[in-house]
């Protein structure tokens, strides 16, 4: 153990104040409707396109993406093979995800994508374009309501709320920074 | 030098000032329409506030429960007293890893350490990734804003960088295309990098992991790609219980630019297979000002950028006048803390309007602070002379109703009588340097109510 460590910790404890309760977090309830996801989603330059079913995606993504060659997904027999120990060379050159979302939350358009559903960490920022694939019936109100539905966050996962994008040049809103330049929700 | 001396050339240029307020005001509004669209967002301000009181007041129990967690993940702990505590470690984890090529996510913490300056004076290359940090770090700038790091430039400004840098057509300052431009320059650094550096939003003391929250994706594609992640965090950076993130995650977006949460809220908790993940925690400062029971609140920050964004005074005196890692009025209340004297005309950067407080997500008494800071400033005697002295004699003054009767009769007369030249000369009258004197009444109110009042 490090001095500083004890350092630190000493003066925590020496300079905190008398100790005050932590508050219970209300579920507030909130609209968890398919209509308020879609139209928070498509504020912040994303979208959603509904599938009949998670079986059906192939022809759908064809219409939406038909210059994609490139693509990676758990969903159906794509393109280019991912997982875990996939070079950073074959990852760089995707160019469409498909993903698995685990959950959606209508007040933000955010879908919970937990590491087991990336093929590979990295797969969802680095690929151009993405597509996550979300139950209906699995869209909450709020971010109470995803939290509380989390066994955990895992080793890694991400709630990802639109495409990619900056304001950083004049406050001009640009889509596509470093992340995927888009994102679809295919909602079943 | 002061701040106003610093704002002064900063509001030199008038209409770059007002291009500057304006653009920070439309921010306030987004920030606005965000909020009124949340039902209970006081609720969640004052959820907050307690989460973070709460930690504050068991904090040395919370660390230890973070680093316990965080070790069973497989994450490496380290703890930094200070800034130069911190960058040697992070020299030092870089160095075992043989790695030259690094790549840098937003972090305030690592600007305010300097981390920059120290690993490239050792032959490292740093490129920060957030695309305005970007702008600044090739115009060898520091960030004026704590969320929106460029806000102080214009795009024809970033098109000449760009030019001058990454190589794009002279005069091109189109938004779009220069953004593509620093997506293809910045993405071959992304894929080459050996090792990511990332701040930290939320710590959570449960489960030991961390969470960082960005529009561009920067931290993820950074982070996910290198062998090896250093993450610095603040002390104040925990929370208790990953459920305390519902609030943090409604609050923080939309009090920054009114989004209603940004892009990537991403939780790291364990290292990826065959790859290593690193946390410092810094103090540099921080029980200190935890120790200051008038100051301690400030540690409850969360890094939005709204009391910024309100500001009357930020907005026209640009971040850059504030010499600090965190201006506007919430580095004007933590600046004094590192450095009383470097800092002491910082907490006067304010009109004391409490629009800050107003729109802090999580109740920092921001203005009460800054009102405060001043007394202990002019009790340590860190005001400047001519200040001291007129307050002195303004006290006395003020204290004799004979003085006070008598030099309301001069003033009154004098200014009617006595020519314009001379009463607004700015060498004698500081105060008419911007502002117009009032037109003297008739009448001192003393009088009036002498009459009116039997």
């Amino acid at each position: 153990m490090s001095s500083s460590r004890e350092k630190i910790l000493a003066a925590a404890q020496a300079n905190k104040p008398a100790q005050t309760p932590l508050p219970t977090i209300p579920d507030f309830g909130g609209d968890a409707s398919v209509e308020r996801f879609t139209q928070v989603l498509g504020s912040i330059g994303g979208r959603v396109v509904w599938v009949a079913s998670p079986q059906q995606l192939v022809p759908v993504l064809h219409q939406l993406f038909p210059e994609a060659e490139r693509i990676a997904s758990p969903l159906f027999a794509s393109s280019v093979a991912v997982n875990a120990q996939t070079p950073t060379q074959v990852l760089a050159n995707v160019d469409l995800a498909v993903l698995p979302g685990e959950i959606g939350v209508a007040e933000n358009g955010a879908v919970w994508l937990p590491e087991a559903n990336m093929l590979h960490r990295a797969l969802p920022t680095v690929t151009q374009h993405l597509v996550l694939v979300l139950d209906h019936r699995r869209i909450v109100a709020t971010m109470h309501q995803a939290y509380a539905q989390l066994p955990g966050t895992g080793g890694y996962g991400a709630f990802v709320a639109g495409p990619s994008k900056t304001a950083d040049i004049e406050q001009s809103l640009v889509i596509g920074a470093h992340g995927a330049r888009s994102l679809v929700v295919l909602l079943y | 030098m002061s701040h106003s001396a610093r704002a002064a050339t900063f509001v030199a240029d008038a209409e770059r000032t007002t291009w500057h307020d304006e653009t920070l005001w439309f921010v306030r509004q987004k920030r606005d329409k965000a909020v009124y669209a949340v039902p209970e967002f006081q609720q969640l301000r004052e959820l907050a506030s307690q989460i973070k009181d709460h930690t504050l007041s068991r904090l040395d129990e919370y660390l230890q429960q973070f680093e316990a967690a965080a070790r069973r993940n497989g994450v490496h702990v380290h703890w930094a007293a200070d800034a130069q505590e911190h960058n040697a470690l992070v020299l030092d984890l870089i160095r075992r890893h043989g790695a030259t090529r690094i790549v840098k996510s937003k972090s305030m913490l690592t600007e305010e350490c300097h981390l920059n300056p120290h690993l490239i004076g050792h032959g490292i290359e740093v490129i920060d990734t957030d695309l305005g940090e970007r702008i600044i770090q090739l115009r060898e700038e520091a960030p004026s804003h704590l969320v929106l790091p460029a806000i102080h430039l214009k795009k024809e400004d970033v098109g000449d960088t760009f030019h001058r840098h990454l190589g794009t057509e002279k005069g091109n300052h189109d938004p779009q295309q220069l953004t593509e431009a620093a997506r293809q320059h910045l993405r071959a650094k992304f894929l080459a990098a050996e090792v990511a550096i990332s701040g930290v939003n939320f710590a959570v003391a449960e489960t030991g992991g961390v969470v960082i929250c960005t529009n561009e994706g920067n931290a993820d594609l950074g982070v996910n790609l290198a062998k090896v992640h250093i993450a610095s965090m603040g002390i104040e950076k925990l929370i208790p219980r990953l459920t305390d993130l519902g609030v943090f995650t409604r609050l923080l977006a939309r009090s920054a630019t009114g989004q209603p949460v940004t892009t990537y809220t991403s939780h790291y908790t364990q290292p990826a297979e065959g790859r290593e993940m690193h946390i410092v925690i810094v103090d540099n400062g921080r029980t200190q000002q935890l120790g200051r029971p008038d100051f301690r609140a400030s540690l409850k920050c969360i890094r939005c950028g709204a009391c910024m964004n309100t500001c009357p005074v930020y907005r026209r005196s640009g971040g850059h006048s504030y010499d600090f890692t965190v201006p506007g009025p919430i580095g004007a209340i933590l600046s004094p803390n590192i450095d009383l004297k470097k800092h002491s005309s910082l907490p006067f950067a304010s009109t004391l309007c409490g629009s800050c407080t107003d729109v802090c997500p999580v109740k920092i008494d921001i203005h009460t602070q800054l009102y405060k800071w001043r007394q202990v400033l002019a009790e340590a005697g860190e005001i400047p002379t001519a200040k001291k002295w007129s307050m002195k004699f303004m006290g006395r003054f003020l204290a004799s109703p004979k003085a006070f009767g008598l030099g309301g009769k001069m003033a009154r007369t004098g200014l009617r009588l006595l020519p314009y030249q001379l009463t607004h000369a700015t060498a004698f009258n500081a105060w008419a340097v911007a502002r117009e004197l009032p037109e003297p009444p008739q009448q001192s109110f003393r009088d009036w109510y002498r009459e009116t009042v039997r």
